[in-house]
């Protein structure tokens, strides 16, 4: 194993693309992850989110682009990746016939720091049936089967693409409480995927909006609540936001605007400055993913503009 | 402890928790000196980001409300300063604020309004009876 620079970043993406044939479908996408940070990595179906996932593991080679998963490049050393890393897939097919126990020890002698009585542990705490075929577990319980097999070999980074997929809401609460306990509580970091927000919200520390192949927003969970709010003012001041503040979104609301802004403490400030009469609106998460992904900014015909719905 | 969390609200979950613990306090339901759960508990308990509730108890501790004790854990101070608890009524003012705003955009009148809000504290007045 590599020694490992307490400094260096979980992981690292550089301005990566990647084609399938025409189709572009990333573009340059940079991000970071902090090591010990819950990371959630956001955007629509399609918006390019396994297909990073699977580059991050080797799995798939970029175009271009430069990738550091624990300091290595998946692409050279896909084995020394994954052998330090768990990894939950998102529609994870494991033999059926097998029972839980079997493909426990099956999976053993793969990883040389597999720990056996931890996985064994973890099958308790998950509620895995140990001696129940695979193929006739719930949804729930495969999800936590799969967290098993991730956790077992202790390490240092766990990449999930979306867990909480099939889950129901009580599952999905005590998926996000071993998350926190056995993944958090440990200083791991987890990377993981997801469209449903509010069930980010609870416990990621960063967040990561993909759209058309780039991120186009990367904040703490609670900055970014703070930075992206609506304001509601008459049309005519629109150009009184201030130069720090950008547009997401707007919408036009009888004779005022309803304008989403990134920078919301400097748009406000500015707006005070000018003495401009205004209504701050605090949004939830859905609301500002919703803005940065399908917002619609028409400065000169406000009264045209329209919103399309999201599909999640 | 019983706190509610409310996924998907307009409202930071970090402000959520900050909010019904000094509600707690101030209502007398969490006393003086009385302990709370772990960081790690009431994270688990919750299913929230530890670092929210711990960040959620350094801001309840600077504003005097809780005092944290080395190796013993977070306990409700014996003190608690009235300006403290004067902070988080203003929020609460501010959120009356925005649903009286939210009431005049339904169309209903002042009187409505007030009348919802006393059927409001009736029924909690309800579930508070029923807990005890």
């Amino acid at each position: 194993m590599n020694p490992i620079d307490k400094n260096m970043a979980a992981i690292d993406i550089q301005a990566v693309h990647k084609s399938f044939r025409q189709n572009e479908v990333l573009r340059g996408m940079s991000l970071r992850v902090e090591r010990g940070h819950t990371f959630a990595f956001l955007g629509r179906n399609g918006a390019g989110k396994t297909t990073t996932i699977q580059m991050l593991l080797g799995l798939l080679d970029r175009d271009e682009g430069s990738i550091r998963v624990l300091g290595l490049d998946p692409e050279k050393e896909p084995l020394a990746v994954r052998a330090q890393v768990g990894y939950l897939a998102e529609d994870q097919t494991m033999y059926g016939w097998m029972k839980c126990g079997d493909i426990l020890r099956f999976l053993a002698p793969f990883y040389p720091t597999w720990d056996h009585e931890l996985a064994l542990k973890y099958a308790k705490d998950f509620e895995v049936p140990l001696q129940q075929k695979i193929k006739h577990l719930s949804k729930g319980q495969n999800v936590r089967l799969g967290l098993v097999m991730a956790l077992a070999h202790r390490p240092e980074l766990v990449i999930l693409d979306d867990p909480a997929l099939g889950l129901d809401p009580i599952m999905r609460k005590q998926f996000n409480r071993d998350l926190i306990t056995h993944l958090q509580g440990e200083g791991r970091t987890v990377f993981y995927s997801s469209h449903l927000l509010y069930e980010v919200e609870p416990v990621a520390d960063v967040v990561a909006i993909l759209k058309e192949g780039k991120i186009v927003r990367q904040a703490a969970t609670e900055e970014l609540r703070r930075d992206v709010k609506q304001i509601f003012l008459p049309r005519e001041a629109m150009a009184m936001l201030g130069e720090e503040a950008s547009l997401l979104d707007t919408r036009p609301d009888g004779e005022e605007v309803a304008v989403t802004v990134e920078g919301a403490a400097g748009a406000i400030e500015a707006l005070r400055r000018e003495g401009v009469e205004h209504r701050v609106v605090d949004l939830n998460l859905d609301e500002i993913f919703e803005a940065y992904v399908t917002g619609k900014v028409d400065e000169g015909e406000i009264g045209k503009t329209e919103r399309i719905a999201i599909v999640t | 402890m019983l706190l509610r969390i409310e996924k998907g609200s307009a409202v930071p979950i970090s402000r959520q928790i900050t909010g019904q613990i000094a509600m707690l306090c101030a209502s007398g339901k969490l006393e003086p000196g009385e302990r709370l759960p772990s960081v790690r508990e009431l994270a688990r308990e919750l299913a929230v980001n530890q670092n929210t509730i711990l960040r959620v108890y350094e801001r309840l501790v600077s504003d005097g409300l809780l005092e944290m004790r080395h190796g013993q854990g977070t306990f409700v101070a014996k003190d608690a300063p009235e300006s403290s608890l004067a902070v988080h009524r203003e929020r609460l003012v501010e959120e009356l604020r925005q649903l009286a705003r939210q009431g005049i955009s339904l169309g209903l009148s002042a009187d409505q309004i007030h009348e919802l809000l006393a059927k409001a504290l009736e029924q909690l007045q309800k579930d508070v009876r029923c807990e005890i």
